[in-house]
């Protein structure tokens, strides 16, 4: 580490104001570093906001309240009744069902890897911070969540009576006169969601352990259909080793959210209109994220919208080439595969599962003991 | 050129050995092969002050085991001229390039994008544009 400061100031610095701010900067990147992701060798560690360094408190205090039912305004469901660990932190719905009932109009995303993701969500291209993004299932009245709205207050009473929490917010926030805010909610949620990391998959073995027979024949003849622009080209959106498209990393390059039309509507209607709803333009609409297809199998049904109940629905809909529309993904184009090349690619969809993900202690309801 | 030079994994293993270290996506990959140039001067393409004439409108028809093309010019690839570093790479990390990354691939460290570091490919062809 202290290399790497040596070579910062060495080249860049010409004032000692600029020294010092370089200085500060690497002690920020050091703290963010001062926990232990437990990554796989020869992977970078996610970029993390130097306002919200990563620590082992932090994320327990994060993964207590992701549990935690009174971070909903009727004290039905937490963060976790979407994103359920077992499903790959999804919930099985083709709609997310609110506390109040209210469907959403989308479908819940996968957490897995959400640390290293330009864009978070499904359509918009505004939120790259995991803190921020807390606040819209919270305090979000289009749909109604959490349903928070307005009980900033009662919430935080409610966390201050825990004694758990009594302990650990203070231990986390130590710089804060009072550390019970609903900001420092939201960042050590967003610290234990950025700790969620998927890199233990059979696949993974195969492709970064060398280690041949961890996948089957009918898997590595499907990777090859996968990676190949000239047969199902499935890398050019899910692309990259997160099988999402471009990835950020610590010390990487800055890196711009990806958005695609698959052609699944003629014409996407709004809310569900992808990111032409941020950003206003026709051209954008039905634009959306192509999220991860790590641990793919168990995140059924599929799509934005959930449209698509099954694997080989998404196949045939890809293979269609999708609705004839200007928006659409160049990356969109009708072919034809066997029905082994189908078996082939399914089985290698299927290698991207990681089993310890969905049974990994530091990741699950710790709660449940106390209950 | 007329005779098509066939190389396979030992005859690569035979030539001045070159590594280039990647960080794509934050992950961190040693491949290592034999630089195009070499490959390029076993097939008997002339380099430096004798790339002139002809040569200077030939390029490298890169083709995948998928029909994938994409090309490089001798020019672009040449220290006198591009000097762009392109490896012919059979391993990564110690282990020899399987499934989709292998048995040999191009890695293009100078390019932004990747899509010129051709995966699994098959053949190189040597194309003069002026006869």
């Amino acid at each position: 580490m202290s290399r790497t400061i040596h070579l910062l100031c060495g080249a860049t610095c010409r004032t000692g104001l600029r020294k010092f701010a370089l200085l500060l900067a690497a002690a920020a990147a050091l703290c963010a570093q001062d926990f232990d992701w437990r990554l796989r060798p020869r992977f970078a560690p996610p970029s993390v906001p130097a306002d919200n360094p990563m620590s082992a408190e932090k994320v327990e205090l994060g993964r207590r309240l992701f549990y935690d039912s009174r971070l909903s305004g009727n004290g039905t469901q937490s963060c976790a009744t979407c994103h359920r660990q077992e499903l790959a932190f999804t919930d099985g719905l083709a709609h997310a069902v609110g506390s109040t009932g209210q469907l959403h109009p989308r479908s819940s995303m996968s957490l897995v890897n959400i640390a290293y993701a330009p864009a978070l969500t499904w359509a918009d291209p505004n939120l790259s911070d995991l803190a921020p993004q807390a606040l819209a299932p919270m305090f979000g009245t289009d749909p109604v969540e959490l349903g928070l709205k307005g009980m900033e207050q009662t919430l935080l009473a409610r966390l201050r009576k825990e004694p758990i929490y009594q302990s650990l917010f203070p231990r986390v926030f130590p710089q804060s006169a009072d550390p019970f805010t609903v900001e420092n909610v939201t960042k050590a949620l967003a610290a234990f969601e950025r700790s969620i990391i998927s890199t233990r998959s059979p696949y993974d073995r195969y492709r970064y352990d060398g280690v041949e027979d961890a996948i089957s024949a009918a898997a590595k003849r499907g990777e090859k259909l996968f990676f190949s622009g000239e047969k199902a080209g499935c890398f050019q959106c899910h692309g990259g080793w997160n099988f999402s498209g471009p990835v950020r990393f610590a010390g990487g390059p800055a890196v711009e959210a990806e958005f695609h039309n698959t052609g699944l509507r003629a014409f996407y209607k709004a809310p569900n209109n992808g990111i032409e709803r941020h950003t206003g333009r026709p051209s954008d609409n039905g634009r959306f994220k192509a999220p991860t297809l790590r641990n793919i199998v168990l995140t059924a049904p599929y799509m934005h919208d959930g449209s698509i109940l099954t694997l080989e629905g998404v196949l045939d809909h890809y293979a269609s080439g999708g609705k004839a529309i200007p928006n659409k993904s160049p990356a969109m184009r009708s072919h034809k595969l066997t029905p082994q090349q189908r078996a082939d690619l399914i089985e290698f969809l299927k290698t991207l599962t990681d089993v310890e993900l969905l049974r990994d202690p530091r990741w699950s309801d710790p709660w449940k003991a106390q209950r | 050129m007329k005779q098509p030079l066939r190389l396979n994994a030992e005859d690569l293993s035979k030539m001045p050995r070159a590594s280039v270290d990647t960080r794509f996506d934050g992950v961190a990959v040693h491949y290592e092969g034999v630089w195009l140039t070499e490959v390029l001067k076993k097939a008997g393409v002339p380099s430096g002050v004798e790339l002139r004439g002809k040569w200077l409108t030939g390029y490298l028809l890169m083709e995948a085991e998928d029909g994938y093309q994409v090309i490089f010019t001798l020019a672009d690839l040449d220290p006198m001229f591009g000097g762009n570093p392109v490896l012919l790479a059979d391993a990564a990390n110690g282990k020899a390039l399987s499934g989709a990354e292998g048995p040999f691939r191009l890695v293009a460290p100078r390019d932004r994008r990747g899509a010129r570091s051709v995966r699994m490919l098959k053949k190189i062809e040597i194309v003069l544009l002026r006869k």
